[in-house]
């Protein structure tokens, strides 16, 4: 019988009233690989953010080792040998190997006190090796791939007497190769007697490497299997819970007419790849897959903001290079971005401003915005899109997030463009202007506007789309239609596990993808 | 592990490929240029000699505090006070100096009220918690006005300037600036070359989260760069202010930041903190100060030459950005 290493009692943790993590029990026992899984918002970067001592829980108490530990900072949980291997790691991107992994220890000197650094990079490439790495301890990180620096991160923990090792979706930058190659590392991890979280999105991989799988929902530990006795419909089934009932607008006819987005083959390297997809006049098409999986790139670049390596696309019939957004924005082709604080809006700026620069070019005559009829069109938009401010000289960053995504919708669809992309549109957004987006962006397609609908949130892109395309690793494997168009099916397709019902039916094969040359 | 076996080789690859680049290109300017100056001085018939010898105390005041300033900026954090810095500890000096005391308590108290100015600079940043650029930007006009009210209070009859005479006040700027230049750029480049510390604050301008998980104190390192940088400024106060005949408390050491950060940035160190070295901002202010010399040579027009000069420091950082531009675009593509 293993002897737990961490464990959780009653813990929780909330966050201004909405409870991320309610009264948690977990034990992981040593020399285990845990996988740990859930939806978006399930509590599972809180869990890992309480476990290295980013911050306290509310509640409860976390023994590690059988003592208790109270973590002040991610110090703390360092010097208890709890390492955290983050998504975006923290490393020195311009000193060399060697000091990255030797920063903050004491240096070998020679005998007149300068730094020696022969037995520094010795040092250094002794500690690497043990890990399995040969690397020349000199070069700078920046010169590194993720996958190195990733591995680098790795030794070093270990080199710290690391016990217990999170990783928080270490794979999301990471090609097939290198995915294999980080098993085998944390394979060997297991044997010397780590204990590894591992927390990813991605179900092949859990089933893969996990001895245990941890399933969470809305903050709560819903079931606790051992590999082996549970499949990934059952996972899934965890995982999503009862489907929510919730009704979504659905005025329009449902009939696609003429295509209006058409990409045929389109690859960029390092993005996505071999991209086939059509967007037709009336029809919202549903574009799903994992944090990484090239959804954004893919949108950005129909947008102009990326150039395509390979592969055509088409833009009403007619072929699109665009060379600048500009250029997408006067063809009738806007893309609302997924940060709308970062990419959206000028925060400083008043409603009426943020609205009106979408189609301020229109208002223009001889290079000055004609006020009133700037105040005109603003006040109309406001009025429409149901906006709540208290004028429209109030700035954008005092009003909620939903009356700032409406905001930036107003601004876009004030153009009347053909072609709309949507990025995460009801992201950090109330329920009630969530609904106002949704009918809005059901009205926009009854008005045979062609929409694609890039979202993370199941039961939105399930409820708002015709069809969904699940992109995976870079390219559009699964396309879902009718009846096929479940939560499972998307989950599943998402890691490339999804079969179609109809055996029959062609399905691409899950190529290993192979790094660049 | 490592497959080069000249610890002097690896010294150099440490360091990220943009610093290398620009260390080499400016190694291959600077020599161009002093060519140059050398040509046109053997066909014009002054000695070669003469002419590096009026250069040195001209240029090593700015190379010091460049050096300085490096450490600083490595750190992610930039001193805008130097100029005013200089300036009061010239102030310093010309009050004693009318007191009539002796030159060796003159330069002491000279290189300490640089040295402790540039300390406290540090200290500030640390209790502020503020960004060192709005801290020093407040320097900047506040340790002027601290130079003119003491020259107002501290000397008798004092009008606009302090007339420093006697050849024993002099004798570190004009006589000595060249040998103190070169010990001081010898421990420089053994201290970068065998020294932990720079390599700390290089780690705290790449990422001050790292730093504390790895167990370093990030406050104080940019203190200790503060506290370093003013020995390299004390020094450079010191060349500086005995280099001039008279000293006006309002006018010395007037833009003098601007010149020394040119310097650094010249050098290759990257504004933003995380790359940089010693041996790239020696050759940039070295560089930067070259260009006068060579237009003069150069015959190109007196009214010409600052517009050239920047043009020269736009030219040398755009390359070399449109270069790495191009290298990464390859890369990415690879």
């Amino acid at each position: 019988m293993p002897q737990p290493l961490v464990e959780l009692c009653r813990v929780a943790k909330s966050f201004g009233g909405v409870q991320a993590v309610k009264e948690i029990d977990l034990t992981i026992d040593s020399g285990q690989i845990v996988g740990l899984v859930g939806e978006n918002g399930a509590g599972k970067s809180t869990i890992i953010k309480l476990l290295s001592g980013v911050y306290p829980p509310d509640r409860g108490t976390i023994r590690i080792a059988g003592r208790e530990v109270h973590f002040a900072s991610p110090r703390d949980a360092l010097a208890a040998g709890v390492t955290t291997i983050q998504q975006e790691l923290t490393c020195f991107a311009h000193l060399s190997i060697a000091e990255n992994l030797l920063m903050g220890e004491a240096w070998p000197r020679r005998k007149w006190g300068g730094v020696d650094w022969t037995a520094l990079f010795a040092e250094a490439g002794r500690r690497l090796h043990e890990f399995g790495l040969s690397l020349e301890t000199h070069r700078t990180l920046a010169e590194l791939t993720a996958a190195e620096k990733q591995e680098i991160a790795i030794a070093g923990a270990l080199a710290r007497r690391a016990r217990f090792v999170i990783l928080d979706e270490p794979t999301a930058s990471l090609t097939e190769p290198e995915v294999k190659r980080l098993f085998s590392h944390l394979r060997r991890l297991r044997e010397q007697g780590v204990t590894i979280l591992y927390v990813s999105h991605r179900l092949d991989e859990i089933f893969e490497l996990s001895d245990r799988i941890v399933v969470l929902r809305d903050g709560s530990l819903v079931a606790t299997h051992r590999i082996g006795q549970v499949d990934a419909r059952q996972l899934v089934h965890d995982m999503v819970g009862r489907p929510l009932e919730q009704v979504y607008p659905r005025t329009r006819s449902g009939l696609p007419g003429a295509p209006l987005l058409e990409l045929n083959e389109a690859s960029r390297a390092g993005m996505f790849r071999n991209v086939n997809l059509a967007v037709h006049a009336g029809e919202i098409v549903g574009l799903a897959g994992l944090v990484g999986a090239g959804r954004s790139e893919l949108a950005r670049a129909i947008y102009g903001l990326y150039r395509l390596d390979a592969g055509a696309m088409k833009l009403c019939g007619r072929p699109w290079q665009p060379s600048h957004p500009q250029q997408s924005i006067r063809s009738g082709l806007v893309y609302v971005p997924e940060e709308r604080k970062r990419q959206g809006l000028v925060l400083g700026h008043s409603l009426a401003e943020s609205i009106s620069i979408g189609f301020s070019d229109r208002l223009t005559r001889f290079g000055l915005i004609g006020r009133r009829s700037e105040r005109r069109l603003v006040t109309d938009a406001i009025g429409r899109y149901d906006i709540r401010a208290a004028d429209a000289g109030q700035a954008v960053a005092t009003l909620s997030g939903g009356n700032q995504q409406k905001a930036l919708l107003a601004r876009w669809l004030e153009r009347e463009p053909e072609v709309i992309i949507l990025d995460e549109p009801t992201r950090g957004v109330d329920v009630g202007a969530k609904s106002q987006i949704h009918a809005l962006v059901d009205s926009l397609a009854a008005r045979g506007k062609g929409i694609l609908f890039v979202s993370s949130d199941l039961g939105e892109i399930l409820g708002m789309s015709d069809r969904i395309l699940v992109m995976n690793r870079g390219t559009i494997e699964t396309e879902l239609r009718g009846p096929e168009m479940t939560a499972h099916n998307v989950i599943l397709a998402a890691s490339g596990l999804y079969q179609p019902a109809d055996s029959t039916a062609p399905r691409q094969s899950r190529e290993p993808e192979h790094g660049p040359p | 592990m490592s497959r080069i076996p000249f610890e002097n080789v690896r010294v150099w690859r440490r360091m990220p490929k943009s610093v290398r680049r620009r260390i080499a290109f400016l190694v291959v300017a600077d020599l161009a240029i002093l060519g140059f100056i050398g040509w046109r001085t053997a066909g014009s018939g002054t000695s070669f000699a003469d002419e590096a010898s009026r250069m040195v105390p001209n240029v090593a005041p700015i190379v010091l505090a460049a050096l300085g300033l490096t450490g600083i900026i490595c750190c992610g954090a930039i001193d805008l006070s130097i100029g005013s810095i200089l300036g009061l500890a010239g102030t310093v000096f010309g009050i004693l100096h009318a007191r009539g005391c002796p030159p060796w308590i003159c330069f002491s108290a000279c290189f300490l009220t640089a040295f402790s100015v540039s300390a406290y600079n540090g200290l500030l940043v640390r209790w502020l918690r503020m960004p060192a650029i709005i801290v020093t930007l407040a320097g900047l006009a506040f340790y002027r006005g601290v130079a003119l009210i003491l020259a107002d209070v501290g000397a008798r009859g004092f009008s606009e300037q302090f007339t420093i005479q006697g050849a024993a006040y002099h004798a570190p700027g004009k006589d000595y600036a060249g040998a103190i230049l070169v010990a001081v750029l010898l421990v420089t480049f053994l201290w970068e070359w065998f020294g932990k510390t720079p390599r700390t604050w290089l780690a705290v301008g790449s990422s001050e989260t790292a730093c504390r998980l790895s167990g370093l104190r990030p406050e104080r390192i940019v203190l200790q760069a503060f506290v370093v940088g003013g020995v390299f400024l004390g020094l450079a106060a010191l060349l500086e202010v005995t280099n001039h005949i008279t000293i006006e408390p309002a006018r010395l050491g007037l833009g003098f930041e601007l010149n020394v950060i040119a310097a650094v940035v010249l050098g290759g160190t990257s504004i933003f903190g995380g790359e940089g070295s010693y041996v790239g901002t020696a050759l940039g202010g070295l560089f930067l100060y070259l260009i006068g010399p060579a237009m003069l040579y150069a015959g190109v027009n007196e009214y010409w030459r600052t517009a050239v000069q920047g043009g020269a420091i736009l030219a040398v950082i755009s390359i070399d950005c449109a270069l790495g531009r191009k290298r990464k675009l390859l890369e990415e593509l690879r």
